[in-house]
């Protein structure tokens, strides 16, 4: 999967955003809490301000009580009050800070309440929107053609479910509602600010684009700096890895020493690239709380300057001190923003890429589900390229399958006998002419439908965690237990499954191992009996097994075929000689066509693939024969 | 720089069992670093120091300039009448609000005067300010690149331990678990000795400074100024905790869903031959809704602690503005000690710094114990003894001939449990010995006795005389070829993977060696042929492919002694055909012992061995073990006996008889 090429740009990013609306309620509810928490934190240093305003001016007005009595009279006159005016404010002054004090802790209380809930809110919201995208991204990818998958590795999807999908809601969760509470921080400081004293407040305003200059010099610097050293951290990764899992070639090579030299250079340059970051590290952030800590220092002294002019007090000189600290909180987060912003693009574009991803194989509008199925297959001149332009895989392919006829395709690795048999359930369609079903063009059918006819067992097979039964029963959910043991007796599996202590509970992930691999075969076999499908798509070998194992798949599969139409890719004698019909295919072409007595007299590509494919050395067995050999030998 | 707390929190926490062994070991690595690291602590100690002066520089300015001058301003612009005292008066309106020490204030100073010398003090701050600023930044630095160097330094000792160590550990432990140790560990020792360690002492010593700082001034209201500190610290102990016991349950989930997607989107082709999208779709749907559950409550508890912090933080505001305002306003010093308005603006200073280094300290306290019990699992690792060396003595081994004989060996991997047991084999140059047998008959200990993967514990091995144990290991291994029943493959390119056994070898070499071992064919049908990035493991060969590039590679090193475990795996007819081949130009002429599987291997051998039970029960060639009618003759029969159950049987001896008008091939 080719990394986009262009920019990350932010409409995927306002996309992925707009998920926020399948949430009003939350994503209101989590605005609200912000609101109610900023103009809690924005309320503090107000009160502060009146705390401290009221000591000096009660102190002083104490003080005024204090002079000799000859004097207090005179002065409390300069000040505009009367003396027991002058008393009843001293009297009231402890009972202002108190209550001032105690609305500080209730605005606290509230501040704290309303910040987390901010916070949950905003997680809430960012964890269900990554479940959406998650979800969406995995019935995307599950019903995604192969053509696709051809295309794409697992390991490349599943990091775009996972640490794309995870990048993406961090940045909704913390990112965005940092953004926003930075920005209501902000604008609503500096409307408190410039209230208060708008000359102190010009102080102020030149550090802002500096510093908010800064964080976007180091997001723009650290972006690459981190992607470069989890590059060559997982580089390291790979080396060590390799080294442990291949350790015996290491030492039988003798190897260790260039394997010490390459890890060597690997953590030499990881080392490299931190230090480069440390340096980075090292002087930006101190540079950036130099920068704000001036600011306090011009507060100090424009301020204390002020106070002596008159024309400030301090209580709103320590408020100012106090604000000062709001506006360079969120500036600090400003820099993680950015960089939670760019990956988050990033990633919401890959998403998206995914989610757009055009499926070649879809259910045309109007197609019908295909009713009971006769069996009859017949291809129409069929070519077939992997995309535009490409060499045909397929080349005016044409035959026809009677009901319950047995088809064998021969030819060597890349003559398209694997193409043919993808195109008839529709894993690709055709690029010209028909693959039609009992006369009806497969395309013209839905693919569920389609699909439920056609029993396929490959030649790798893949089972999935869950039990043995869950296993037989994959293409039918609903099938009662005792269709699945019928499935498995007739797939000469039932006698294996139920020498486990767990029987047909078994579950497979565990025994993935202990199950060989003509065990796992049957149960592939029985999975497509179960199915019963008029139309069956086999790959006829049987990969390490023993001969009496295969002797059973061979039975197994002989049955399976019985009355049923079945194209198979053939490497076993016995199912050529029995064929209805043989293709030969070269490169894409069919260039002999018939049974095998005429095929032998009358092609020489069928006598030459038979002699050199279909004969099979004569093999030992493996171990386990080995061993049942013993076993049989004892008894 | 603590923008992910979540991540902090997601650390897996573990506790080391012998705390200051660990750490002890652990300073041994930084021993080269002492004077950096000194360096680091002057740092520390300074810039903790500039942390705690400024809170009382600031107050000094309220205290020297500000409060005396708003006393003054209020008193002093009253027109006095003859004979009051002005000084006196202000005098004892300021020392109210005076604690300076900064400098003998001076009531009657002019505005300018107080200006001046406001400016001066500021100057200092500023000039703090820019120092404290240089001394962070070198201290985290000159930190992060010890701690840097130090990872580094343990990374490749380990790794050159691994190499050390013999086979033996490997089969006991999983690769998995070596590479757990160390990549997570040695991520969390990045994050505890890059920033951690130094975080937590600078914090730690930051608390403890100002709280005496704050003491030496005023200690009951110090104290009452105090009270939020312990709360912050419950507060921060038990959110991380909980946040910590979720998380452990949401990365259970993530594991689910991550093993949902990985075998949906890995067998999608069957999930789509059956349908069962929808199912699946479904499926997915429970299992990322348990992680979203799960992750939402996990993330509660951590968006929970910074606004209880927060608001603890404004609880002391309010407590040390409220109660310093009272103690003010009540005309008399507390206890001794004058409240002014300026120790006010200094408590504040002082309590608003509590916040950052409480969080650090709770918070990186566990992930420290989790690095230590990190650093441990590698210090175990690290003391690990390689059970093989070269003897001091060792001799280079000189070219071999191929006269290999085993006298008497018994091995055993666990002490008592003899795997092998009195064998004894000559092969003489050129000789193929093929071993056959039940599985844990003793077959693969045979195959690594040779190139001294493991050691006998009794008897001993032999090539062309010399004993294995007297000879460097790396000399004996160059000269040895060895195919594995599973292809190890680098991630490089075809071309290297062949090369690997001799890295010196030309790309002529390589594209011959690729031709003998008939893996020429399909390498020049690659992307990029010999230039094919091959993906992890070799992914996207198949196992016969890959079979085909080991003996390539060993066909490069043209060793004198083979090792060769025939693979059971499947791989097509003309594959099987083509390795066959292969093998048989490599067997040629050297001497090998192969672990057989293929009847024309067993045949061609000049002995076979039927091992059991860690013995030689029967030895001989094909021909001579038939006639025995022994155990080898019981392991062939049983195949014909299952031949004649499938396509009845004609008598003959081979066990698969193919049609006889079309088999001129096979003979």
């Amino acid at each position: 999967m080719q990394m986009s090429s262009s920019r990350p740009n932010n409409r995927s990013l306002s996309r992925a955003i707009r998920y926020l609306g399948r949430y009003p309620r939350v994503a209101l509810a989590a605005i609200g809490a912000l609101l109610i928490a900023a103009a809690a934190q924005l309320s503090v240093p107000q009160l502060i301000q009146r705390i401290i305003d009221n000591i000096i001016s009660s102190a002083t007005q104490a003080s005024i009580l204090n002079l000799p009595a000859e004097f207090r009279e005179m002065a409390a006159t300069q000040l505009g009050l009367d003396l027991s005016g002058i008393q009843a404010e001293v009297d009231r002054a402890p009972g202002i800070i108190i209550t001032a004090g105690l609305i500080v802790i209730a605005l606290a209380a509230a501040r704290g309440i309303f910040a987390f809930a901010e916070n949950y809110l905003a997680q809430t919201l960012s964890q269900n929107i990554a479940f959406e995208l998650r979800n969406d991204l995995f019935a995307k990818i599950q019903r995604l053609s192969f053509s696709y998958h051809d295309k794409n590795q697992t390991g490349q999807l599943m990091i775009r479910a996972t640490d794309d999908v995870e990048r993406l809601r961090l940045f909704i969760g913390q990112g965005l509602i940092m953004a926003l509470e930075a920005f209501i921080l902000l604008t609503g400081t500096m409307i408190f600010l410039f209230i208060t004293n708008w000359r102190l407040t010009l102080v102020v305003i030149p550090i802002l684009p500096l510093a908010i200059g800064l964080f976007f010099v180091f997001g723009s610097i650290a972006q690459p700096l981190f992607v470069e050293v989890q590059k060559r951290l997982s580089q390291v990764n790979t080396t060590l890895q390799e080294n442990l899992a291949g350790i015996k070639v290491v030492r039988a090579f003798a190897r260790e020493p260039e394997e010490r030299g390459r890890f060597r250079v690997n953590i030499d340059e990881l080392l490299e690239q931190r230090v480069r970051i440390a340096r980075v590290f090292s002087f930006l952030f101190p540079f950036i709380f130099m920068i704000a800590n001036l600011g306090q220092a011009a507060i100090l002294y424009f301020g204390g300057r002020q106070i002596i002019g008159g024309t400030l007090t301090l209580g709103e000189w320590q408020k100012f001190s106090l604000y000062v600290v709001y506006l360079f909180l969120p500036l600090a987060q400003l820099g993680f923003i950015i960089s939670l912003m760019a990956q988050a693009s990033a990633s919401a574009e890959r998403i998206f890429e995914i989610l757009d991803a055009r499926n070649d194989v879809e259910n045309k509008p109007g197609a019908v589900e295909l009713q009971t199925v006769q069996g009859e297959i017949e291809f129409r001149d069929v070519s077939f390229r992997y995309f535009a332009g490409a060499d045909p895989v397929l080349a005016d392919v044409s035959f026809t399958a009677q009901p319950g006829q047995t088809v064998a395709l021969l030819g060597s690795t890349g003559s398209g006998k694997t193409t043919i048999i993808n195109l008839i359930p529709r894993f690709y369609d055709v690029s010209q002419g028909q693959v039609l079903l009992d006369g009806q063009d497969v395309r013209d059918v839905t693919l569920e439908s389609l699909r439920r006819n056609i029993g396929i067992v490959l030649q790798e097979t893949t089972l999935f965690s869950g039990t043995i039964r869950d296993n037989i029963a994959f293409g039918r959910p609903e099938a009662t237990d005792e269709e699945v043991v019928a499935a498995a007796q007739a797939a000469a599996a039932h006698e294996f499954i139920t020498s486990f202590p767990q029987g047909y509970n078994t579950p497979v992930g565990e025994r993935g191992s202990t199950l060989s691999g003509g065990q796992k075969q049957r149960i592939a076999i029985a999975r497509a009996l179960l199915l019963n499908p008029q139309i069956l798509i086999l790959d006829d070998s049987t990969s390490s097994v023993d001969l009496r194992t295969e002797y059973h798949i061979q039975k197994a599969l002989d049955k399976l075929m019985r009355g049923r139409t079945s194209i198979v890719i053939a490497q076993r004698i016995s199912t050529v000689l029995n064929a209805d019909q043989i293709l030969v295919l070269d490169k894409g072409r069919i260039v002999a066509q018939g049974v095998h007595a005429d095929l032998l007299e009358n092609s020489a590509v069928y006598a030459e693939i038979y002699y050199s494919q279909l004969e099979e050395d004569v093999t030992v067995g493996d171990e386990e024969q080995l061993v049942l050999a013993e076993e049989l030998a004892e008894v | 720089m603590f923008g992910r707390q979540d991540m902090l929190f997601a650390v897996e926490e573990r506790k080391a069992k012998k705390v200051s062994t660990t750490l002890r070991r652990l300073w041994g690595y930084f021993n080269h670093y002492t004077w950096v690291l000194l360096l680091v602590a002057v740092f520390v100690i300074s810039g903790t120091y500039m942390q705690v002066v400024i809170p009382d520089l600031t107050g000094q300015v309220v205290d020297c300039y500000l409060g005396p001058f708003a006393a003054r301003s209020m008193i002093g612009e009253m027109t006095p009448p003859a004979g009051f005292d002005v000084a006196a008066a202000s005098g004892s309106a300021a020392a109210a609000f005076s604690n300076c020490w900064y400098t003998e204030p001076n009531l009657m100073a002019t505005s300018d005067e107080l200006l001046q010398g406001m400016g001066r003090l500021l100057l200092i701050i500023v000039a703090i300010y820019i120092i404290s600023s240089i001394v962070t930044g070198i201290q985290f630095y000159l930190m992060s690149w010890v701690g840097s160097h130090v990872l580094r330094d343990l990374q490749a000792q380990v790794f050159e331990h691994v190499h050390r160590l013999s086979l033996g550990y490997f089969s006991k432990n999983e690769a998995g678990d070596i590479m757990s140790r160390f990549t997570n560990d040695t991520d969390t020792l990045q994050q505890v000795f890059g920033f951690g360690l130094v975080n937590v002492v600078q914090g730690a010593l930051l608390i403890v400074w100002i709280v005496y700082t704050m003491m030496s001034k005023s200690i009951p209201y110090s104290l009452v100024s105090l009270i939020t500190l312990p709360l912050m610290f419950i507060a921060t102990r038990w959110f991380s905790g909980q946040a910590r016991k979720a998380f452990r349950r949401a990365r259970k989930e993530i594991g689910a869903v991550n093993a949902d997607l990985q075998e949906s989107i890995a067998a999608v082709r069957e999930v789509q031959a059956f349908s069962r999208e929808e199912e699946n779709i479904e499926q997915f749907r429970v299992s990322n809704a348990a992680n979203r559950d799960a992750n939402i409550k996990a993330q509660a508890y951590t968006t929970a602690l910074a606004p209880t912090l927060e608001a603890l933080g404004y609880v002391s505001l309010a407590i040390v503005a409220g109660v310093g305002g009272l103690i003010i306003l009540s005309g008399e010093p507390l206890m001794g000690t004058t409240i002014s308005i300026g120790l006010i603006v200094t408590f504040i200073g002082y309590t608003q710094q509590f916040n950052r280094p409480v969080q650090q300290i709770s918070v990186l306290w566990t992930n420290i114990q989790s690095a230590i019990a990190g650093a441990e699992r590698i210090f175990n690792l690290l003391d690990e003894r390689p059970d093989i060396v070269d003897k001091p003595e060792a001799i280079a081994m000189p070219s071999i001939q191929g006269h290999v004989c085993l006298e008497d060996v018994h091995a055993e991997y666990n002490t008592g449990e003899p795997v092998l047991r009195g064998i004894n084999i000559e092969a003489k140059p050129g000789e193929t010995i093929a071993i056959v047998g039940p599985t844990g008959a003793g077959k693969t200990t045979i195959i690594n006795l040779l190139p001294r993967f493991w050691d006998v514990s009794r008897g001993r091995v032999l090539i062309d005389g010399y004993d294995v144990r007297d000879i460097q290991a790396r000399a004996l291994r160059r000269q040895m070829g060895i195919v594995l029943q599973d292809t190890f493959l680098f991630s490089d390119t075809v071309m290297n993977n062949i090369r690997y056994g001799k890295p010196d070898a030309s790309d002529e070499e390589v594209i011959a060696a690729a031709k003998l071992a008939r893996a020429d064919e399909f390498i020049t049908k690659l992307a990029d042929g010999y230039d094919t990035v091959l993906g992890e493991r070799g992914s996207g060969l198949s196992q016969g492919q890959r079979q085909l590039l080991a003996i390539a590679r060993v066909i490069l090193t043209d060793p004198r002694i083979l090792i060769l475990d025939e693979a059971t795996s499947s791989v097509d007819t003309r594959t099987e055909r083509q390795i066959q081949t292969a093998l048989d130009k490599l067997l040629d002429g050297r001497t090998s012992f192969v672990i057989a599987h293929r009847l024309s291997t067993i045949r061609n051998a000049d002995q076979v061995l039927f091992l059991k039970a860690g013995e030689v029960v029967e030895q001989g060639t094909h021909e001579e073990l038939l006639a025995l009618q022994g155990h080898y003759y019981d392991l062939y029969m049983s195949q014909f006996r299952y031949q004649g159950e499938g396509e009845g049987s004609n008598g003959a001896v081979r066990p698969r008889q193919p049609n006889p008008t079309i088999q001129p091939i096979l003979s």
